[in-house]
């Protein structure tokens, strides 16, 4: 669309050969793009400041400056004991270290030529970095894909798509952010690979398929797709030696380099994730072997050949896999993975999975609201797609297809719809436009162009042709607009720092997380152990630099259940819980006095639900968290257990002498919109440390045991 | 040189620091009447105040620091405290660390039955007194309460109450009850089955307060932070009478010629004033076996010393430890490994291998022995997984694996050479 736009450059412009303007003109629309992408992720730089946000961030964060601080071996075997206290994390064995060891080496090379930038800004700026690369990346990936046209639409969508920004804006410092473009850049070596057959180029793709392990947990969806859309191409009869060649390079050297990931380990020869690959690999071979025996044979020496193997392979595979799985050899499927075929089967049986928002099911909104107008356009670039199959345009179909399933399951997901969205998008509006940009009537301007013909079957052609133009264009104009209104106001809060609006319009900032970590950091002993549901736990290592009990990295489920088992107990329960793990502080989010919802209560009955999943927390039920209708209520109606177990009196202790809001009682919590059940009551083991301004973190001590007795 | 003799200031205040103490009376004959006791304190070094009880100058605490060491009540009949001195004011005084001897009577007043609930005791109302038939002096004025206290009822720890083999106790007073929540109380003394706890001029129209061997006669608690109490329900138990009377039981004719008194009340004395008892933890070291320091973290399977001193109090002196049961324990939320330690002069010692879990573990002695101040000391370490470099590199059975991944590879090269380059030859001869 841009390129089109050729003819009103200066007139130097004119002067090059027509080869160079394009060249021009295609680098220019492809540096602003990249520019764009990088600068429109800058709104919460500007609006608060250079912060890591969110609360995986912080853990990559402090990895981050492990890694830079202690060098890679001691990165490697680091062993954290200030999280999962007193368990300990192996924390070189379970990450993915693509995204701290990225940083390092921008960090060091920076420091190398001197530029002494801090590794904090190293890390709020990388995503944005990488956006600009994916930018890049995609244009090459669509360009290979259909034409130079469409990867330069693809590009500038991409820079911008809100899909994609939420999880890469300044300080979005996580391992999405560099993974989308490890991703585009692997399927784009891979269709290379695919177009040229060359080993070279497989080469390359496997080593981008090993910075995507490194870097991503999502590879199984990469390591899944293309050997389906090898499978596709066998049974399309598209095999070929290219092919042959491609996949069974990438997959040999991708799996023996993946594996070099300590966290990744032998999956990939023994998870049922990454059996497909397996599967195929062992295909192609077949595959090829038939077509080399079939080239030496007879036709009916090779039917009868051909069906006595199958018949045998087919027996073989199917008890090997029932002998593996038996004996557990290939694992049995994992949770994460269930819930991607089956929406509700995490909700149904594992609530610490079911319990993270970014694993719900997607709204049909969100789709909208996330991709705008490519949701109408993707179909389109399918049909352009269709209209012409390549091997490389049959990928791009079932990257489409497949990610479109997998977003609707997760909401996390839309992360990889995004891309294949702009690149299915820019196909299809660079192709309409390609359409219909030769029948517009430009006579007017170049008089050489001669009418030679009017083409009576096709009536009102050049009208036909001017509306469909200024529609699409009235299109990617609503797209900008939409997806810069999107990022500024959706997705660039840091939520460490929160802001909303005052009566008078003014912006007001509760910054009580830091003042609360800061807090906790100048006033409590060096070793002492926090306890907080699991969602702060990132955010207590990295800012209070205090020991916790669990943290956002949920390996351990029973630890987290103990931990929920002690916020759902009534006091005396709960000081044993925490007695016996050795708590000193615990802290609660509390958002009644200021109104924040995705506060302590509201994550509560998760904490019931995770707490009383496992034996020592069977006495914990939800329904005793209900009143007999079946509400949660926190008021004089609530059910007596949740009234009087520890998440509620630390939330509310001292609340009920309160106001809130005028012309309402003390007491009044602002989020749940009622007056609290339990107000007057006193804490026996703990006592109130430290409550921030609003109230939003509110800080306990767990008392001695008495000194004379009980 | 300075610090140096600071410490050593230091060191003989504290000496000298644990013998203040503060005597209440009701009036100023319990000093006459109890000459005997106050005596063999002073004789033990003890710097004891006397004071009325409603002394209006009365304090505990001047400048945020405790003017005395030991409380000594032998004031039962106050019902108001002067000066600063209330309740609080006491259990705060124990808060912080110091001993306290109470005396009741059956005069006993609300401040002491107070104080007394806070310590996890109950005494009996006032005018009652503990009550036996069996068991009384003959020097009893026809009501039974000067019983006589086997000294068989003792408790079963010669720290506290010295030995068992002493001559009968006299007691007259009010009887007690320990309250069953507080695992801390222990009865040091209890009346025989026979006794029980009532009004003596009342007639019994009510269950009685305490009855039989619930009913106790001292009671003693070592709190959290090792400060002690003791409570009697007698305050004649400590007069220069009842130390110094034969015991002949009205029941049966057996004669003693002094009561055994004077012994029980020297031992609870020298155990309440912490003078018997005291430990204290020294050094405690831990490294890896053959090493010196303590590393940053222990990798799973080391084999680890770890040694700590232990000093007992004797005769004002701190002296090595002698107890053989100080045991070990290796925890993370529960105990991974739990051994007795080696006592070797005071210095107790072990080597042991840590378990194969990693984590966060802490090295815990926790001695907790009937007489003897709680030590409690706890080291907090971590116990990492094996680096990488830590692993076995060629793991002996899995040589036939090496072998025949590496005849694969080379059987694929020559196989591959074969087929590439010797194939087309034996075509071209043959045509």
């Amino acid at each position: 669309m841009k390129s089109s736009s050729a003819g009103w450059g200066p007139q130097w412009l004119l002067k090059m050969s027509p080869d160079k303007q394009d060249t021009l003109l295609k680098m220019l629309v492809l540096s602003i793009a990249a520019i764009l992408s990088f600068s429109t992720r800058l709104f919460s730089v500007l609006r608060f400041e250079s912060v890591i946000h969110e609360f995986d961030p912080y853990f990559n964060y402090r990895t981050t400056r492990y890694l830079t601080e202690e060098g890679f071996y001691s990165f490697h075997n680091w062993f954290d004991d200030r999280a999962w206290y007193p368990l300990g994390r192996i924390i070189g064995g379970t990450i993915y270290p693509g995204l701290m060891v990225t940083s390092a080496v921008f960090y060091h090379a920076l420091w190398f030529f001197n530029i002494t930038i801090d590794i904090r800004n190293v890390c709020v700026f990388l995503a944005p970095m990488f956006s600009s690369f994916t930018t890049l990346v995609t244009y090459w990936f669509t360009k290979e894909l259909k034409d130079a046209g469409a990867g330069l639409v693809a590009a500038a969508m991409i820079a911008i798509v809100p899909g994609y920004i939420s999880r890469s804006v300044a300080g979005s410092y996580d391992n999405e952010g560099i993974a989308i473009f490890c991703m585009l850049l692997t399927y784009a070596l891979w269709i290379k690979s695919v177009k040229t057959g060359s080993l070279f180029w497989s080469c390359l793709c496997a080593l981008a398929y090993f910075y995507m392990v490194s870097s991503w947990g999502g590879y199984v969806f990469l390591i899944n797709l293309i050997p389906l859309h090898v499978l596709a191409l066998m049974l399309t009869g598209r095999f070929s030696h290219r092919i042959y060649v491609a996949y069974s390079a990438v997959y040999c050297i991708g799996t023996i380099l993946s594996m070099q990931i300590s966290f990744v380990g032998f999956q990939p020869v023994q998870s049922s994730e990454h059996m497909a690959a397996l599967g195929v690999f062992g295909l192609c071979q077949m595959h090829a072997f038939i077509d080399y025996v079939r080239s030496k044979l007879s036709v009916e020496q090779f039917n009868i050949l051909f069906r006595s193997i199958v018949l045998m392979g087919a027996v073989v595979s199917l008890s090997v896999a029932a002998i593996g799985t038996a004996t557990g050899k290939i694992s049995p499927w994992t949770g994460r993975f269930y819930s991607l075929l089956d929406p509700s089967y995490a909700k149904n049986n594992i609530p610490i999975i079911a319990s993270v928002s970014e694993h719900q099911p997607t709204t049909w909104s969100s789709f909208y609201f996330d991709l705008q107008m490519l949701t109408i356009m993707f179909p389109a670039g399918l049909y352009f797609c269709f209209n012409r199959l390549t091997d490389a345009n049959i990928f791009i179909i079932m990257y489409g297809v497949t990610s479109i399933y997998f977003a609707g399951v997760m909401v996390r997901l839309m992360l990889v719809l995004a891309p294949v969205m702009c690149i299915l998008s820019g196909i299809g509006v660079s192709s309409t436009l390609n359409t219909y940009m030769k029948n517009l009537d430009v006579s007017r301007k170049d008089k050489k162009t001669s009418k030679k013909n009017v083409d009576h079957t096709y009536p009102f052609k050049n009208e036909v042709a001017t509306g469909v133009v200024f529609l699409v264009t009235a299109f990617l104009i609503t797209y900008t607009f939409h997806c810069t209104w999107v990022t500024s106001e959706a997705y660039s809060s840091p939520s460490i720092v929160l802001s909303a609006r005052a009566g008078d319009g003014g912006r007001i900032i509760f910054d009580d997380f830091r003042e609360a970590y800061y807090w906790l950091r100048h006033n409590t002993p060096e070793d002492a152990k926090v306890m907080s549901w699991w969602d702060y736990g990132y955010q207590i290592t990295a800012m209070a630099n205090r020991t916790i009990l669990v943290d956002n990295n949920t390996w351990n489920n029973t630890h987290i259940s103990r931990v929920g088992q002690a916020m759902a107990s009534t006091e005396d329960k709960a000081y044993e819980i925490m007695r016996e793990l050795d708590v000193n502080y615990v802290l609660v989010i509390f958002g009644g006095l200021t109104g924040y919802s995705s506060d302590d209560i509201n994550k509560f009955l998760w904490m019931v639900r995770i707490g009383g999943s496992t034996d020592r927390g069977a006495h914990i039920k939800e329904a005793d968290y209900y009143t007999p209708q079946g509400e949660f209520r926190i008021d004089k109606e609530g059910s007596p257990t949740l009234l009087n177990c520890l998440m509620y009196k630390m939330c509310y202790y001292r609340f009920g002498e309160v106001y809130t809001e005028g012309g309402k009682p003390t007491g009044y919590d602002r989020v749940r919109n009622a007056e609290i059940g339990n107000k007057n009551f006193d804490l026996d083991v703990l006592e109130e440390a430290y409550t921030t301004e609003h109230w939003l973190v509110r800080i306990y001590k767990v008392k001695d045991l008495d000194n004379r007795g009980a | 040189m300075l610090r140096f003799s600071l410490f050593i200031a230091i060191c003989v205040c504290s000496v000298l620091a644990n013998k203040r103490t503060l005597v209440l009376v009701d009036n100023w004959s319990i000093r006459e009447t109890h000459s005997v006791f106050f005596r063999t304190l002073r004789d033990r070094g003890f710097e004891l105040t006397f004071k009325t009880a409603d002394d209006s100058s009365l304090a505990l605490v001047k400048y945020g620091e405790f003017l005395y060491d030991n409380l000594i009540l032998f004031s039962p009949s106050v019902e108001e405290f002067g000066g600063s001195l209330d309740v609080a004011a006491i259990t705060n005084f124990i808060d912080g660390g110091g001993n306290v001897l109470v005396a009741a009577s059956s005069d006993i007043g609300d401040p002491i039955r107070e104080l007394a609930t806070e310590c996890g005791v109950e005494f009996d109302y006032e005018k009652t007194a503990v009550i036996d038939h069996l068991n009384y002096d003959i020097k009893d004025q026809g009501k039974h309460t000067m019983i006589i206290a086997d000294s068989k009822n003792l408790l079963d720890a010669p720290l506290i109450v010295g030995s068992k083999n002493i001559n009968p106790l006299l007691y007259r007073g009010v009887g007690m009850v320990a309250d069953p929540e507080n695992p801390l109380v222990l009865s040091v003394l209890h009346a025989s089955s026979t006794a029980y706890s009532f009004s003596p001029d009342k007639a019994i129209d009510d269950y009685p307060h305490a009855v039989g061997k619930n009913t106790l006669l001292v009671a003693a608690l070592q709190a959290r932070n090792n400060a002690r109490v003791v409570f009697l329900g007698s305050l004649d138990f400590f007069s220069d009478e009842f130390f110094t009377f034969s015991v002949q039981s009205g029941m049966s004719n057996k004669q003693f010629p002094k009561s055994g008194n004077e012994d029980l009340a020297l031992s609870l004395t020298q155990w309440v004033f912490k003078e018997k008892g005291v430990l204290r933890v020294g050094a405690v070291k831990h490294n890896k076996q053959g090493e010196k320091e303590p590393p940053q973290a222990y990798t799973v399977f080391d084999m680890v010393d770890y040694s700590i001193e232990i000093e007992e109090l004797k005769d004002g002196k701190w002296k090595p430890f002698s107890g053989q049961d100080v045991q070990l324990e290796f925890v993370r939320i529960d105990p991974f490994v739990r051994t007795t330690l080696k006592n070797s002069n005071g210095k107790f010692h072990i080597t042991f291998k840590l378990p194969d879990v990693y984590g966060v573990y802490k090295f815990q002695v926790d001695y907790n022995r009937v007489g003897y101040t709680h030590l409690y000391s706890t080291t907090q370490v971590s116990v990492r997984p094996l680096q990488h470099t830590q692993y076995e590199r060629f793991i002996y059975s899995a040589y036939p694996y090496y072998t025949s991944a590496f005849s694969m590879m080379v059987g694929v090269c020559v196989f591959s050479l074969v087929f590439l380059h010797f194939k087309e030859e034996p075509k071209e001869k043959k045509e």
